[in-house]
C-alpha cells in the first residue's frame, strides 16, 4: 500500500511541471503585451528620453519580448524570480516574507469557518426546507452577499472602535517587541479582525456544501436501514452521516484555497495585514512585473500543492480512489 | 466515550477568558508605549529607503527623517540653512558656492564632508532621480567639492531656481563612504540606510512598520521624541479609525469625508500645509489634446472652460479643502501667482455660445453636432474620452455632468498609472485628460513642463496638451535665466496672461494637504522633517 | 408539474418573488428612474426624501436612479457570465467524466491550469493592465468561472456512470448522445443549478470588489460599483451603501433560493 501511495504523489507532481511551465508562460505575456510602460511607473513625474532608456537598460527591458521569455525561464528554472524594480532587492524573498501572513490569516478563517458552517450545515440538514433552514441559508447568503470590505468596515466600527476589543490594523502592536507567548497573544489579537471577516464569506460556501452533502449521505440505504431499524435521527446524522460527508467537505477545502488567498488581498488591505496579496495589488499599481509574475507562480504553487494534500486526504479518507 | 460535559466546560472557560480578555482587562495587559514614541501612518510599502535614486512620494514621505538637504524650505517655502550653512551667489546666477556646516556626522559616526554632496549629485541625483535630473541636468556643468567643507555648483547659464531645489525632498545627501564603488539600486544600504537626520534607522519589517530612533547627534539638537514608528496602512479610513482608537498618531492625509467628524474630534488635531513629499501646490489639471480636431478651435477650449463650475468641485469632491484654481500658477508659489487674471467664468449660456459659433449645434437635449467644424465631419457627435488614474475619476464623473448641462459627453475612463502614462504621454492617445500638476516651489519645477514645446514628450506629467508657442519657449527661457525676482514675476504674469488666452489646460483646483494628529502631540511641521520639532505627552 | 413543486416550497416562492423584483428593476428600471443617474439633481450627501427617495452621492447625484439603471448591467455581467461557464463547464465536465481515459486527463490538466490561479486576481490584473471594460469583466470572469462547474459535473457523471439505470441504459446498447442527453444531463441538473446559483453571487460581489480597487468602469453603473463607492462613505451616508448592498443581496437570495428549490423538486432531496 505504501508503494501505491508514493506513485500515486510522484504521479501527481510530475503533472504540475507542465502546469506551472503555462501558468509562467501565459502570465509573462499577460504582463509584457498589456498596455502601459514598467519605466513610466517607476520613473513618476519626471523624466527624459535618456533616462527612461537607461533605466530599460537596467532592467533588461529594452531586449526582445522572446528573448525576455528565454531568460525569465531560465531563470525561474534555477529558482531566480528576478529583480524587483521598485524593491531593488531580489523577487522571491520579497514575496517568501509575506507568506507566513497570508498562510496564518487564510488557515485561521478556514478553521473558523468550518468551526461555524459544519454544524450550522448539520443543522439544517435535519430537517431540510424547514424553518431552521431557510434561516441558516438566508443568513449565510446573506453574509455571501454582503462586501467584504463592508463586513470589515463594519467590523472595526463596532468591535474595535465602539467596544475596544480588538485592534483596528497590522500584525502586531506598533514599536512594540514581544516574545514568545505575549507575542503570540499579541498576534492573535490582530489577527481575530481580519479571520472573521474573511471567514465570513466563506461560511456562506462550506455551510451549503456541508448541506447537500448530508442529505445525500442520509439518503443513502445502510443509514435508511439503520433508521428504520430505530437509531435516533441526530445519532444518525453525526455518527453515520456527517464523518462521511467529510470527504467533498476536504475536497472543497482544497480548491477555494486559491479563493480564500485572493479573497484575502482585500481583507490585508483595510486590515493592513501584511500579506502577499497586498503585495499583489501593489506591484500592479507600480508595474512591478517580476513581484506580479513571482506571486502567480508563488499562488499556483501552494494551490496546486494543497489540492494534492486534499487528494492525498482524501485517499485517506476513501481507499477507492488508490485503486484508480 | 469521552467526557463530553468536561470538555464543554474547558471550552466555555477559554472563551469566557478571550471575551473578558478582550474588553477592559486586557486593555490594560495589552502592549503600551512609552509616550514619547510617534507613530505614523503611512499608506504604502516604501520599497527601500534611499530617496536619492526615486521620486517615489512614498520612499521620500518614509524617509524624510533620516537625511537633510543642503537647504530646507521654512513653511512659506522660503530656502534656511541645512548642511549648508551659507551660500554665495556668483557670476550672474551661474555660480553657486555652499559652504557646509562644520562637524556633522553620519548617523554611523563617520564625519560628514563635501565629497558626500559631489557623490550624491554625480551618482545618484543627477542619474536616478527623475525631477533633479530633469531639471538640472541639461544645465548643470559640475559639482565640485573646493575644500572639505565648499562645494561648488557651475552651471552653463544663470540658473535661477537652484536654491528651491536643495531641500531634502528633492536633494537628499547620503554617504558616499557607504554607496561609494557600488551599485546604489542594489545596494543593501537602502534597507539600512545612514544619513545626517534628526531620526536614525533601527528596523524595517516590510508592509508592516519602519522603527526610527531619535538622532541625539542632530545638527540642531536631539529633538522630543524618543522614536518615530512609521505603521504602513494602505487604506485610508482604517488611518482614520486607527488614528481614532489611539493606535496611531499621525496622519498624512484625511480623506474628505471623515474631515468634519476629525474636526469636531477633541482627540485629534488638523494641520494644513503647503508641502507634500510628492510635490507641492499642487493644481488639479483637464488637458485638451491640441492635436485632435475637436480641440483646435480656442472657442471650444473656452467654452468648456465656461461651463467647469470650480467651486463645485472645491464642495463636492474636496469637501471643501483646497480652493479653486484662479490662475496657471498656484497661488503658493507667491511671487509668480498672477491672482489679478480673468480666467474664464462659470458661465454656461457664454459656453453655449460659443460652441454654438464654433459650428457645434444643439437640437436635442442630447450632445450637440458638429456642422462646418474643421477637420470634424458633419454630423459627429460631440462624445469625448477623459483619462484619470483612478483615484482622480471623481473629477471625470463631477465634469461629466457639468459639462451634460451645455451638450458635451464625457466618458471618463480610469487607467493605472503605467497605462495613463504610456497611452496620454507616450501615444498622445485622448481627447482630455487630467492630471494633478504639483507646481513645486518655483515655476521652473513643476509649471515650465506643461507648457514648452520640448516637453512635449513620452514623460508624465509633462505639455500634455502638446501645447506649442515660441513666444511661450522664449517666456520661459528668459524667466528661468533671470534671478531678479521682479523681472521673473514681470515675465511669469506675462506668461500666465498667453496660457489663460490659448487655453490649452482648464485649471480647476488647488489641492491643500491635511494633516491629522492625535491632541497628546504638538510642535508639528509641514516639511519632510514633520515630527523633528514634535513633541508627545501621555 | 416542476413549476408547481418550486413553488410549492416557501424557500421557491421567496426565491420567486425576489428575483422578479430585480429583474423588475433591470427592465423598466431606466424608464421609471426618477434622474438622469449621471447628473447632479440634489445636494451633497442629502439623507433619504421625497425628492431623493434613496438620497444623493457626494457629487449630488441620485442613488435611486443609479440603483435603477445599475440593475442592467448588473444582471447582464451576472448571467452572461453564469452562460459562459454552463455551456463551457458542463460540457467539458460532461465529455471529461463520460469519456474519461486520456481525454478525461487532458480535460482535467486544462482546467487545473485555469483554476491554480484564482479568479480575482486574473481580474484585477487583466482590468488593471488592460483598462476596464464590460466585455472585460464579462470574458474574464466567463473564462475563469468555467473549471469549477466542470469539477463539480465531472464528478457527479462519474458517480452516476456506475448506477444502475446508466449501465442499463448502456447494457441494451443505448446511443451515447442519448444516455447523455436522457439520463445524465437531466439528474445533472441540481448540482449545475446550485453551482451556478452561487457563481451569480460572486460575481455581483466581484465587481464590488473590483470597484473597491478603483477598477470599476464609471460608463456603466452597476450595484457592485455603487456600493464600492459608498466605500469611503459608509460612517457619513449609510444610504450610499444599504441600497446597492439591498439589491444585491435580494438578487444573491432571490437566485439561490430558487435554485435550492429547483434543486428539490428535481429530487434532490
Amino acid at each position: 500500500m505504501y508503494e501505491v501511495t508514493a506513485r500515486f504523489v510522484a504521479g501527481r507532481l510530475l503533472q504540475v511541471v507542465p502546469t506551472v511551465l503555462a501558468i509562467v508562460i501565459i502570465s509573462f505575456l499577460l504582463a509584457h503585451l498589456a498596455p502601459g510602460d514598467p519605466v513610466l511607473a517607476l520613473a513618476g513625474e519626471h523624466g527624459d528620453a535618456a533616462y527612461y532608456a537607461f533605466m530599460r537598460e537596467r532592467f533588461g527591458l529594452d531586449q526582445s519580448l522572446p528573448r525576455q521569455l528565454a531568460i525569465y525561464v531560465r531563470q525561474v528554472a534555477t529558482g531566480d524570480l528576478g529583480f524587483s524594480y521598485v524593491y531593488g532587492r531580489d523577487t522571491l524573498p520579497v514575496i517568501l516574507e509575506r507568506v507566513p501572513a497570508t498562510i496564518l490569516l487564510t488557515t485561521t478563517a478556514l478553521f473558523f469557518s468550518l468551526l461555524v458552517a459544519i454544524p450550522l450545515g448539520a443543522i439544517a440538514a435535519a430537517r431540510p426546507h424547514g424553518g431552521r433552514d431557510i434561516g441558516i441559508s438566508t443568513m449565510a447568503l446573506g453574509l455571501y452577499s454582503t462586501p467584504a470590505f463592508w463586513v470589515a468596515q463594519l467590523a472595526i466600527l463596532g468591535l474595535s472602535l465602539k467596544l475596544g476589543i480588538f485592534p483596528v490594523q497590522g500584525m502586531t502592536s506598533a514599536g512594540g517587541d514581544p516574545a514568545g507567548l505575549p507575542r503570540a497573544w499579541d498576534v492573535a489579537r490582530h489577527l481575530a479582525l481580519p479571520a472573521l471577516v474573511l471567514a465570513s464569506q466563506e461560511i456562506a460556501v462550506l455551510v451549503r456544501v456541508t448541506r447537500s452533502t448530508l442529505l445525500d449521505e442520509l439518503a443513502r440505504d445502510h443509514i435508511r436501514t439503520a433508521r428504520a431499524k430505530g437509531l435516533g435521527e441526530a445519532r444518525a446524522l453525526v455518527r453515520h452521516a456527517l464523518p462521511r460527508a467529510m470527504l467533498p467537505v476536504v475536497s472543497i477545502v482544497g480548491a477555494r484555497i486559491g479563493h480564500l488567498i485572493a479573497g484575502a488581498s482585500i481583507v490585508e488591505i483595510i486590515f493592513g495585514w501584511p500579506g502577499m496579496g497586498r503585495l499583489l495589488l501593489a506591484s500592479l499599481q507600480s508595474r512591478d512585473t517580476p513581484i506580479l509574475l513571482g506571486i502567480f507562480l508563488v499562488v499556483s504553487l501552494t494551490v496546486v500543492l494543497v489540492n494534492l494534500l486534499s487528494d492525498l486526504a482524501h485517499a485517506a479518507l476513501d481507499p477507492r480512489i488508490r485503486v484508480r | 466515550m469521552y467526557d463530553t460535559a468536561g470538555h464543554r466546560r474547558r471550552f466555555s472557560g477559554l472563551l469566557l477568558s478571550i471575551l473578558m480578555c478582550g474588553s477592559a482587562a486586557c486593555a490594560r495587559e495589552r502592549f503600551t508605549r512609552d509616550p514619547a514614541t510617534l507613530v505614523a501612518a503611512i499608506a504604502g510599502d516604501p520599497g527601500q529607503l534611499n530617496p536619492a535614486i526615486t521620486t517615489n512620494g512614498g520612499v521620500h514621505t518614509a524617509a524624510g527623517l533620516l537625511y537633510d538637504g543642503l537647504l530646507a524650505l521654512d513653511d512659506s517655502l522660503r530656502p534656511t540653512p541645512a548642511l549648508a550653512v551659507r551660500w554665495d551667489v556668483e557670476d550672474g546666477g551661474a555660480r553657486y558656492r555652499f559652504h557646509l556646516r562644520q562637524g556633522v556626522r553620519w548617523h554611523d559616526g563617520a564625519p560628514f564632508l563635501a565629497a558626500d554632496v559631489v557623490f550624491t549629485f554625480e551618482q545618484m541625483l543627477l542619474r536616478y532621480h527623475a525631477r533633479t535630473r530633469a531639471s538640472m541636468a541639461s544645465s548643470l556643468l559640475s559639482v565640485a567639492a573646493v575644500d572639505d567643507s565648499t562645494v561648488l555648483f557651475t552651471f552653463r547659464r544663470p540658473y535661477a531656481p537652484l536654491l528651491q531645489q536643495l531641500d531634502v525632498s528633492e536633494a537628499p545627501i547620503l554617504p558616499a563612504h557607504l554607496y561609494a564603488g557600488r551599485d546604489p539600486l542594489r545596494n543593501p544600504v537602502n534597507m539600512a540606510p545612514v544619513g545626517t537626520g534628526p531620526f536614525r534607522f533601527v528596523s524595517y519589517t516590510p508592509h508592516s512598520e519602519i522603527r526610527y530612533a531619535v538622532n541625539d547627534r542632530y545638527f540642531r539638537g536631539p529633538s522630543a521624541l524618543k522614536a518615530v514608528v512609521l505603521r504602513i496602512i494602505p487604506d485610508e479610513d482604517t488611518q482614520v479609525a486607527a488614528l481614532e482608537a489611539g493606535e496611531v498618531d499621525w496622519l498624512f492625509a484625511v480623506p474628505g469625508p471623515a474631515r468634519r467628524r476629525l474636526a469636531g474630534d477633541a482627540r485629534v488635531r488638523l494641520v494644513r500645509s503647503a508641502l507634500s513629499a510628492g510635490g507641492s501646490n499642487c493644481i488639479t489639471t483637464l488637458g485638451f489634446n491640441l492635436e485632435r480636431a475637436w480641440f483646435r478651435d480656442v472657442r471650444v477650449r473656452k467654452a468648456i472652460a465656461h461651463a467647469v463650475n470650480r467651486p463645485q468641485f472645491v464642495e463636492r469632491v474636496l469637501f471643501g479643502e483646497g480652493r479653486a484654481a484662479d490662475a496657471p500658477i498656484s497661488s503658493g508659489i507667491a511671487f509668480a501667482h498672477a491672482s489679478d487674471i480673468a480666467v474664464p467664468a462659470f458661465d454656461t449660456v457664454e459656453a453655449a455660445r460659443l460652441l454654438e459659433a464654433a459650428g457645434w449645434r444643439r437640437t436635442d437635449t442630447g450632445p450637440r453636432t458638429a456642422r462646418g467644424v474643421a477637420g470634424v465631419q458633419d454630423g459627429t457627435r460631440f462624445t469625448i474620452g477623459f483619462k484619470a488614474l483612478p483615484s482622480q475619476i471623481v473629477y471625470g464623473d463631477l465634469l461629466r455632468a457639468q459639462l451634460r448641462g451645455v451638450g458635451i459627453d464625457l466618458r471618463p475612463e480610469p487607467l493605472e498609472q503605467a497605462v495613463f502614462a504610456a497611452s496620454v504621454f507616450t501615444a498622445r492617445d485622448f481627447d482630455t485628460a487630467i492630471g494633478a500638476y504639483c507646481n513645486g516651489t518655483d515655476p521652473e519645477i513643476g509649471v515650465r513642463r506643461m507648457y514648452v514645446t520640448s516637453s512635449i514628450a513620452p514623460v508624465p506629467f509633462s505639455n500634455m496638451a502638446g501645447y506649442r508657442s515660441t513666444t511661450m519657449d522664449s517666456l520661459f527661457d528668459r524667466a528661468g535665466a533671470s534671478i531678479a525676482l521682479s523681472e521673473r514675476r514681470r515675465l511669469y504674469h506675462e506668461i500666465q496672461a498667453l496660457a489663460v488666452r490659448d487655453q490649452p489646460y482648464v485649471w480647476l483646483v488647488e489641492t491643500s494637504n491635511l494633516r491629522a494628529h492625535s491632541a497628546r502631540c504638538h510642535g508639528f511641521s509641514g516639511s519632510s522633517h514633520f515630527a523633528a520639532t514634535a513633541a508627545c505627552t501621555k | 408539474m416542476l413549476r408547481g413543486d418550486v413553488l410549492r416550497r416557501p424557500s421557491g416562492r421567496l426565491g420567486v418573488v425576489l428575483l422578479a423584483v430585480a429583474l423588475g428593476m433591470a427592465i423598466v428600471g431606466p424608464v421609471v428612474a426618477p434622474y438622469d443617474p449621471f447628473a447632479i439633481t440634489g445636494g451633497s450627501l442629502t439623507a433619504p426624501s421625497v425628492a431623493h427617495a434613496m438620497g444623493t452621492d457626494s457629487l449630488g447625484r441620485d442613488v435611486l436612479s443609479a440603483v435603477l439603471f445599475g440593475a442592467r448591467t448588473s444582471l447582464l455581467v451576472a448571467f452572461a457570465v453564469s452562460a459562459i461557464a454552463l455551456v463551457f463547464g458542463t460540457a467539458i465536465g460532461l465529455t471529461a467524466g463520460y469519456r474519461g481515459g486520456y481525454i478525461d486527463d487532458m480535460l482535467m490538466r486544462t482546467t487545473e491550469l485555469f483554476q491554480v490561479i484564482p479568479r480575482f486576481f486574473i481580474a484585477v490584473v487583466v482590468i488593471a493592465l488592460f483598462g476596464p471594460g464590460l466585455d472585460r469583466i464579462i470574458l474574464v470572469l466567463g473564462f475563469t468561472s468555467w473549471p469549477t462547474l466542470a469539477r463539480v459535473v465531472r464528478g457527479e457523471v462519474i458517480a452516476m456512470r456506475d448506477l444502475d439505470f446508466v449501465r442499463a441504459a448502456v447494457a441494451i446498447g443505448a446511443p451515447s448522445g442519448h444516455i447523455v442527453r436522457r439520463q445524465l444531463l437531466p439528474n445533472l441538473m441540481p448540482t449545475v443549478i446550485v453551482t451556478l446559483g452561487l457563481l451569480f453571487g460572486q460575481v455581483l460581489l466581484l465587481e464590488a470588489s473590483l470597484g473597491f480597487l478603483g477598477l470599476a468602469d464609471p460608463g456603466a453603473i452597476s450595484w457592485g460599483m455603487l456600493a464600492a463607492q459608498a466605500h469611503g462613505f459608509l460612517r457619513v451616508a449609510w444610504w450610499l451603501a444599504l441600497f446597492p448592498g439591498l439589491a444585491i443581496t435580494i438578487t444573491v437570495l432571490g437566485v439561490n433560493l430558487l435554485a435550492d428549490a429547483y434543486a428539490a423538486a428535481l429530487g434532490r432531496d
